[in-house]
């Protein structure tokens, strides 16, 4: 024991594997993962059972539960945004996902020709500022602004109010928004495709199968965990998703509360208040998003199992 | 382990070493504010009252929409700014049943010097001052004169006439109004709550509703309401994702003729569109009712209780309620905001006196839900869009607010 600790702290045990020296590699991000995740997060448990701003705080035990299920008002937000955040992700599980990997395929195909142009033209827009991309297409959205020039090229009938529509506004955002992230699952899926070893795609080929078969037998299978890694993370940003909402359209979630998903939400009763008002109720912010915490756990712990881990 | 240490150390020495030198020089306030439009006309006063007082005092603006959750974030982690600007009534006051804004009720000059509708905006019921008034703003209708002329119309006096002359437009290929309804905030506080003191009256007929003694859907409501869907009715094509600030593009670049905003706007037409000839005028009382306009209390200014500088901030404070700095900041003051001190103030700029005169002879009150009833406006701006899409009528959306105005009563 005396030898052991002895040997930690010189650092002369580095190559002794029983030694516990390893503690130092990790101790860093430790301390910066509790100080800025782990303590914000259980602080923000704790928070979630009291009432009022800084300077006037009192605890309220489950009454911000209570009230986020049974206020009239905030119960039917946040169920609203609830289903809002499910479109929202199903967009980007179903279209983003989909196409990304539609997209890796073809840019790994072979006989694939100008692959690096069209890699760097899908992966352009993620490198850009949601605020720029959202604004952008807020102006060309936009029935005056862009509608003048969809009128010049005989387009008129395209120039509505897109995003001042409670039936299209959402999924307008939606598609903008896997617009821009569109890159992140195809460069994912680019790099799980090419390394595939050449000697199971060859073999496939002499087997006889088709381009289909070698991608449902042979690459899908490979790129699972890629998959299921991405699935997490589509699933675990979208429900933080609040920028696009922002830049798009308001806190609100206008028109009508349309656009309104669970980040926005949680913005508006936790951080700024409701304009003008602009009263936070932190409590109800950190209750909305506790729950929402439990809701994701339940939600990528079973996608974990599945397809991770599997060695 | 010890080199790093001895560093930080070092470092740390060095940083509080430079902090000591920093306290010897002039001292150095920060300003916060939500009217990041206006950070070069502010710096420019807040470096004359350096001039005045040695005292160096830093403009740094948030963007208006994040300026509340910022300014809270500032101020519950110790960072806030040492003088800020602060919104009237509830919203303003909140941050100093919190703790952080300066008790102002001792300042000399403000108690005697500002008329007691300024002060309203910024007094607890105990009568304790939070912040001196700074200045005040109004909700105007402005106007393409060129266009006017081209379509021989004349400014409309009434209401009536007001519908008239949208009507002319419209016929004409034009679209009459660049508001909409996107932001959820400028339909009803630049439209329908300018409208309003046409209908109700001043702060005495305000408090009748306030008490519960008038309620929200009696005919005057409703009335104003019909002429809010009757005006609704012109708004431009695709009203429904226009924002506040696509109105000042569309009538800048000619695309509409008229845009209703607050006054605060009267700055950007000539600096954005120096080719636009406009004008103002009061959004028109309907034929019989007497005309009132919007003069709303709008920025005040208070000192941060957390400031290492409690002293020069009072200073500040005191000059900024006292006529000679009343005077020298509506000089430098941004167009559209006007100081609301009890004294005789001039402005060089033409249009701003223009749009001052539209008070004359009308009843002026602040926006009607300001002082008591600001959890309608949340309702108020749904039932506003929902008239404006066709989704509702006057009279149900009247029924809303009589009915919400009795929940705020009965809390």
């Amino acid at each position: 024991m005396q030898t052991k600790k002895h040997s930690a702290f010189r650092g002369g045990g580095a190559i002794n594997p029983s030694g516990a020296y390893w503690i130092w590699y990790i101790l860093p991000a430790i301390i910066i993962y509790i100080m800025f995740m782990a303590y914000p997060m259980i602080d923000s448990v704790r928070l979630s059972l009291y009432k009022g701003t800084t300077g006037a705080r009192t605890f309220v035990g489950f009454d911000n539960y209570i009230k986020l299920f049974s206020d009239e008002v905030i119960s039917k937000r946040f169920w609203n945004a609830f289903g809002n955040t499910w479109v929202f992700f199903a967009y980007h599980m179903l279209l983003q996902n989909m196409l990304g990997l539609l997209f890796a395929v073809i840019l790994t195909n072979r006989t694939m020709k100008g692959r690096r142009f069209y890699q760097t033209i899908i992966f352009i827009p993620c490198t850009i500022a949601v605020m720029v991309t959202g604004y952008l297409f807020k102006l060309l959205l936009n029935p005056q602004f862009g509608g003048y020039a969809l009128r010049d090229m005989g387009l008129g009938f395209l120039a509505k109010p897109w995003l001042g529509d409670k039936s299209t506004a959402l999924n307008v955002v939606s598609m903008v928004s896997v617009w821009q992230w569109v890159g992140i699952p195809t460069m994912m899926f680019v790099a799980g495709l090419q390394s595939i070893s050449e000697d199971l795609l060859e073999a496939s080929d002499i087997e006889g199968c088709n381009s289909w078969q070698t991608f449902w037998f042979i690459k899908f299978p490979l790129i699972l965990p890629i998959v299921g890694m991405i699935s997490i993370l589509t699933f675990v940003s979208n429900f933080n998703a609040f920028d696009i909402i922002y830049a798009m359209e308001t806190p609100n979630g206008a028109p009508d509360y349309s656009t309104d998903l669970i980040g926005s939400l949680f913005y508006r009763y936790g951080v700024a208040g409701e304009h003008p008002i602009g009263i936070p109720q932190p409590g109800v912010g950190a209750a909305i998003s506790t729950s929402i915490f439990f809701m994701l756990l339940i939600g990528v712990l079973p996608t974990l199992r599945a397809t991770q881990g599997k060695e | 382990m010890k080199k790093l240490t001895a560093l930080l150390l070092v470092t740390m020495l060095a940083i509080s070493s430079m902090a000591l030198v920093a306290q010897g020089e002039t001292v150095s306030l920060t300003m916060g504010s939500w009217r990041s439009d206006d950070a070069e006309m502010v710096q420019t006063l807040l470096d004359k009252y350096q001039e005045l007082s040695g005292v160096a005092i830093k403009f740094e603006p948030t963007q208006s929409s994040q300026y509340n959750a910022t300014l809270r974030l500032q101020l519950d982690n110790g960072t806030g700014p040492d003088l800020f600007y602060s919104r009237s009534y509830a919203v303003g006051q909140e941050l100093f049943d919190a703790g952080f804004a300066m008790d102002c009720t001792d300042i000399p000059g403000v108690k005697e010097n500002f008329p007691a509708s300024a002060l309203d905006a910024w007094q607890t019921p105990e009568g304790k001052i939070f912040a001196v008034p700074f200045a005040a703003v109004s909700q105007v209708v402005y106007y393409n004169k060129a266009m006017f002329a081209e379509n021989n119309l004349e400014v409309p006096q009434t209401f009536e006439e007001f519908l008239a002359v949208c009507e002319a437009l419209k016929e004409n290929g034009i679209e009459p109004l660049s508001n909409g309804i996107a932001d959820d905030w400028d339909i009803l506080e630049c439209v329908y709550l300018g409208m309003l003191p046409n209908y109700v009256g001043g702060a005495e007929n305000r408090a009748l509703y306030e008490s519960g003694e008038k309620k929200m859907n009696d005919e005057v409501f409703v009335k104003s309401l019909e002429d809010f869907a009757a005006l609704a009715k012109y708004l431009p094509m695709g009203f429904e994702s226009i924002g506040n600030s696509d109105g000042p593009a569309m009538m800048g670049n000619e695309r509409s003729a008229m845009f209703i905003d607050g006054s605060w706007t009267c700055g950007v037409w000539d600096k954005d569109y120096p080719d636009l000839e406009w004008g103002t005028f009061a959004i028109p009382a309907p034929e019989g009712n007497q005309p009132g306009i919007c003069f709303h209390p709008d920025m005040g200014i208070t000192g941060n209780n957390a400031t290492k500088y409690p002293q020069e901030v009072k200073d500040f404070l005191t000059w900024l309620a006292s006529p000679e700095g009343a005077q020298i900041t509506s000089t430098y003051l941004p167009l559209g905001f006007f100081p609301m001190i009890d004294a005789p103030i001039t402005f060089e700029d033409e249009n701003v006196t223009e749009i001052l005169a539209l008070n004359e002879g009308k009843v002026m009150d602040a926006r009607f839900v300001w002082a008591k009833l600001l959890d309608l406006y949340v309702p108020m701006v749904e039932q506003l869009n929902a008239i404006a899409r066709g989704e509702t009528t006057p009279q149900a959306a009247a029924d809303v607010f009589a009915a919400e105005q009795a929940k705020i009563i009965a809390k």
